[in-house]
């Protein structure tokens, strides 16, 4: 807890006391049909045990909407995406945990509409699991998504750099004919025309 | 750090054992190389003779733009009628082979490099034609050229997969070469863009005098009206075209340029299929991790009364 970031730290914070305060459930048998007992705030069929939806909100890439319900709450996370990079990872991964959602005891195998993953917590779970590792869990997985997604980025971006430079030895290579890796000095640098660099600038858009 | 070779390993160290001086055996073996080529390396004759045959699927159009002379001046005496089920063979007899060592390491490698000088006769046409122009030009001043001159060469499209092609296109003032490549899944294109804006970015930033690389999801403007190029649009083609100027295309430049150019697609490809496998395994243990810490949430199970089977507990001293 203590290594996270100091921005992080009051939205974290306040999910954490919103989600201990709705995580207070009850054992509570369906009112509409006889002998079952679901998640309400699934069922959606007895307005009156449905509590008031909260949403957490960082910016409005990364929220989090919490709706409590008399015997269940659903909690759905919006991971931060800034580009099409990390709209792509947080896909791959959220994909990856949901198609597991059978180990993850708590995780709903689709997310709500307009969030990237969320948890359903019934009272059944409360009842087997201890309530405040729970929220740690929840707390928990928030902050390494986002320091998961940020690492991939950085790794694709590294194997891009590798790409590029390996590209770039290639290109060097094919500039002066010999197999060199590491650098080489170009002798053609200093003759080479200079009119070619605006054609590079007016092409790339 | 991978760097494609250019020739064919296996034909290679096949040939570096036949030609030690070891007893000749029979071979027969099939070779797979990238884009779909097959080698056959056999013995049909007697034992000395290594036939070596390539079938490639665009043969024809590799034809087209003077394969067969690039092959015939590369292989020269070697070449043989080509066998049945493939485009071209050459037979290497063992007990005529050159006498000193680095003739015969030279033929093994001509050998190995055969896809590779098979592809390379459209880059080769390409770079002549473009040495043509580049005369022809000189003759005038850019305003007054001709329309033909000014225009350049028609393209040539190499269909060397299914669904992929190479398109060559010869001008006055530089070649340009267009692979397109199909991504068969989103996350294959958004990592293919930003691996070929880092070739972008590397050209900016070091080497100014590196071809100039563009990638775009629709087919570039010299394609235009050239048959086969699918124009629909649907994002999973990619075009990457690479800019060769005068300085690539010296005499003593042009075979690495083509041997590296060829390599493109895989070495790309190769990258993005690596960087998946790595993210794919991270997750795996992150989802380990997560895991764990779900289970934490779980009290431990308390000690339960424990029977035996006839019905007895065991009961803690003293108590």
């Amino acid at each position: 807890m203590s290594q996270q970031s100091q921005s992080l730290r009051p939205y974290l914070q306040c999910v954490r006391s919103s989600l201990t305060s709705a995580l207070c459930l009850s054992n509570f048998a369906s009112q509409t049909s006889e002998r079952h007992n679901v998640p309400e705030i699934e069922a959606q069929t007895s307005p009156e045990v449905l509590l008031n939806p909260l949403t957490v909100a960082r910016n409005e890439n990364e929220r989090v909407l919490i709706e409590p319900s008399i015997n269940s709450v659903r909690i759905s996370i919006k991971i931060k995406q800034a580009d099409e990079i990390e709209h792509i990872l947080v896909h791959k991964f959220t994909r990856f945990l949901t198609q597991r959602a059978e180990a993850f005891f708590i995780l709903r195998r689709k997310p709500v509409k307009g969030y990237d993953i969320s948890f359903l917590i019934t009272n059944f779970h409360t009842e087997e699991m201890l309530k405040h590792k729970l929220v740690d869990f929840i707390i928990q997985f928030m902050e390494e998504v986002d320091k998961e997604i940020s690492e991939m980025k950085l790794f694709v971006s590294l194997q891009k750099y590798l790409v590029g430079d390996t590209a770039l030895t290639l290109r060097i290579v094919e500039c002066t004919g010999k197999i060199c890796c590491g650098v080489v000095l170009d002798t053609d640098v200093e003759t080479q025309p200079r009119g070619v660099q605006p054609k590079d600038g007016g092409r790339n858009k | 750090m991978l760097l494609l070779d250019y020739q064919n390993v296996l034909i290679q160290s096949v040939l570096t054992e036949r030609f030690s001086g070891v007893p000749p055996v029979n071979i027969d073996q099939t070779v797979s190389d990238f884009d779909g080529v097959t080698f056959h390396i056999s013995t049909p004759e007697s034992k000395s003779k290594i036939l070596v045959s390539i079938q490639v699927r665009c043969y024809n159009e590799l034809l087209k733009y003077g394969a067969q002379q690039i092959l015939e001046r590369e292989y020269g005496p070697y070449v043989v009628a080509p066998e049945a089920g493939y485009n071209f063979s050459v037979q290497v007899d063992l007990d005529s082979l050159p006498d000193d060592k680095e003739a015969r390491d030279d033929l093994i490698r001509r050998v190995s490099l055969l896809k590779r000088n098979a592809m390379a006769a459209p880059f080769e046409n390409a770079f002549d034609e473009y040495h043509k122009l580049s005369e022809e030009a000189s003759k005038f001043t850019s305003e007054e050229a001709p329309q033909g001159v000014q225009e350049g060469g028609e393209v040539k499209a190499i269909h060397y997969r299914d669904e992929e092609a190479i398109y060559i296109k010869a001008s006055h003032d530089r070649v340009t070469v267009i692979f397109s490549t199909i991504f068969r899944e989103e996350t294959d294109r958004v990592f293919g863009k930003v691996f070929i804006q880092e070739f972008v970015d590397a050209r900016r930033r070091a080497i100014q005098n590196a071809p100039q690389v563009l990638f775009r999801t629709d087919p570039p403007l010299e394609l235009q009206g050239v048959p086969g190029v699918n124009n629909n649009g649907g994002g999973e083609i990619g075009y990457v075209t690479f800019v060769l100027f005068p300085r690539h295309l010296t005499r003593q430049r042009r075979d690495d340029v083509i041997s590296h150019i060829q390599t493109f697609r895989d070495y790309f490809h190769y990258h993005i299929k690596a960087s998946k496998a790595y993210i794919h395994s991270r997750m795996r243990r992150r989802t380990a991790d997560f895991l764990q810490v779900l289970r934490r949430a779980r009290p431990e199970n308390e000690e339960k009364e424990r029977k035996t089977a006839s019905g007895r507990t065991f009961k803690v001293q003293g108590s």
